[in-house]
């Protein structure tokens, strides 16, 4: 039952990356299922990129906000994959789906790679997220849309009414595609044309089966389930292994009733191993994106942004050429306004933002404590955060400045002593030297 | 419920206090975490995620509330 998501960690312990494909996964119930499974698709860096066109993934903070500020309207087509099998009524049976059972603690299979599209009732607009689904039998699953989450106010706006929240939810796409969906947009804010941006062509949208021209789908995912959210219907969710990497408590959900799947024929089921790199890797490098433009924005000697997996979705490392003054701090708590961020550290470009020993090396050697850091109380942050103070619904949140002073004038050395090296030609001819030897067994640490 | 709700408080601000409610399940006697808004509306059945037992909180055989 855990068994997919058993060898993700397997991997992962080992640093080895590799997309999953598994050709007969085995439902919950014990059965085989005929539909593959996939997962692992953006446990990489470099597989996100090579997915996007970029060469090297440390560039992608910069072209990510670049993209994402210049959108490319989807296309509406009639020619469908993703429909190609449509299931309806009676004959709907999530429960043949190969949904993965993850972690300990959680109580059955979720679908972890759900696109959730609502849209809001006043505007049209629709919205994007992935947003996971306990799969509780053949019609009905939970459907847990964050509280502060833009389809949750979608459908908290039908419930208003006094309607039930129609919702599509989609699996199964190119990896870029996926990307786009991570876009932090503004409310109401359509994702389709941030897809389009991320992907540079439009996205090819078709109408859903249930719901027509209210939600569009995406034309070239794999699956596409169909329902609408009862209002004011509750259930229990959860636990369920988050992306911190604890289990969080179980919820008070929404359920969806699902009226209709499509799929294409050969279609291929997407699971994101949550609280793994696999789900960590995309949205970290949209936030990367999106922290880039806004600190940018105070900030014109920021040159790059990294938001590393290993620091979930709490960590930025700001990276600075020749920041004047005030200019590191001013990004950072530009910074520790988005969201989930709660420690901010700044480096110059001599360190590499993407080596944790050289952001350690800076912290070390560039900091005083009083003098480098500060914190910031009372901004919004992820209330999953196990370290939040018991009743606290605002966060404490870490700016540290390991920049270099500035030069006493242009031209002059900065006043600390140089980094110790050895000549460049030197540490090639070691390289060299050592490039040909059979290095097993030489001890690592 | 067998016992009243255990309810954990917070301490003096340099004091670490965890923020996690847990409750217990009458039937397999599993314990597993809460949240907060789910503790607040008590009409809603937990469900155990290990015998899958559905119970109201003030069925559980032990609930510890944080805050």
């Amino acid at each position: 039952m855990h068994a997919i998501t058993a060898l993700q960690y397997a991997l992962e312990k080992q640093g080895l990356r590799p997309i999953v494909y598994v050709t007969q996964p085995r439902l919950a119930d014990g059965r085989i299922s005929k539909m593959p499974v996939v997962t692992n698709l953006t446990a990489s860096r470099a597989l996100v990129a090579r997915a996007l066109g970029i060469n090297d993934h440390r560039s992608a903070a910069a072209i990510y906000a670049g993209r994402t500020a210049a959108p490319v309207a989807p296309v509406v087509t009639t020619t469908a994959p993703v429909q190609e099998i449509v299931i309806k009524g009676d004959e709907v049976d999530l429960t043949a789906l190969p949904a993965l059972t993850q972690h300990v603690g959680d109580p059955g299979p979720y679908l972890t790679a759900a696109h959730a599209t609502t849209y809001d009732p006043e505007t049209g607009v629709d919205n994007t997220a992935i947003q996971r689904c306990w799969i509780k039998s053949k019609r009905r699953m939970t459907y847990y849309p964050y509280p502060a989450s833009h389809n949750n106010r979608n459908m908290r706006k039908f419930w208003a009414k006094g309607d039930d929240c129609p919702v599509v939810f989609w699996i199964g796409h190119h990896p870029a595609v996926l990307m786009g969906t991570q876009a932090k947009l503004g409310y109401p804010q359509s994702h389709w044309s941030a897809c389009g941006g991320v992907i540079g062509e439009p996205l090819r949208l078709v109408r859903s089966v249930t719901f027509g021209d209210k939600i569009m789908v995406p034309a070239d995912a794999e699956i596409v389930i169909e329902g609408t959210v009862p209002r004011d219907v509750l259930e229990a969710d959860g636990p369920f292994g988050e992306y911190t990497g604890y289990s969080g408590p179980q919820v008070a959900a929404p359920v969806c009733d699902v009226a209709c799947i499509t799929m294409r024929r050969d279609a291929i089921y997407h699971d994101y191993g949550s609280g793994l790199t696999d789900m960590l890797v995309p949205d970290n490098m949209a936030m990367e994106g999106k922290v880039y433009s806004i600190a940018k924005a105070v900030a014109p000697a920021l040159s790059n942004v990294y938001v590393p997996a290993q620091g979930r979705r709490f960590h930025a490392y700001l990276q600075f050429n020749n920041p004047g003054p005030g200019e590191a701090r001013d990004a950072m708590t530009a910074a520790l306004a988005y969201r989930r961020l709660k420690l901010a550290v700044a480096v110059d470009d001599d360190i590499d933002i993407f080596d944790d020993n050289e952001v350690l090396f800076a912290l070390a050697t560039r900091v005083q404590w009083s003098r480098d850091s500060f914190t910031l109380d009372g901004l919004s942050g992820s209330m999953l955060d196990p370290s939040t103070p018991m009743g606290a619904k605002t966060h404490s949140k870490m700016a540290v400045d390991a920049t270099l002073p500035l030069p006493p004038s242009p031209g002059a050395p900065r006043p600390v002593p140089p980094r110790s090296a050895v000549p460049s030609d030197a540490l090639e001819a070691a390289a060299k030297l050592i490039s040909g030897v059979n290095t097993q067994g030489w001890p690592t640490l | 419920m067998s016992r009243a709700p255990e309810v954990l408080r917070p301490g003096a601000p340099w004091e670490k206090t965890g923020n996690a409610s847990w409750t217990q399940c009458g039937h397999c006697a599993n314990w597993f975490p809460v949240g907060g808004e789910l503790l607040a509306r008590p009409q809603v059945k937990l469900h155990c995620p290990t015998c899958h037992t559905e119970f109201l909180a003030a069925d559980a055989a032990r609930l510890i509330k944080a805050g």
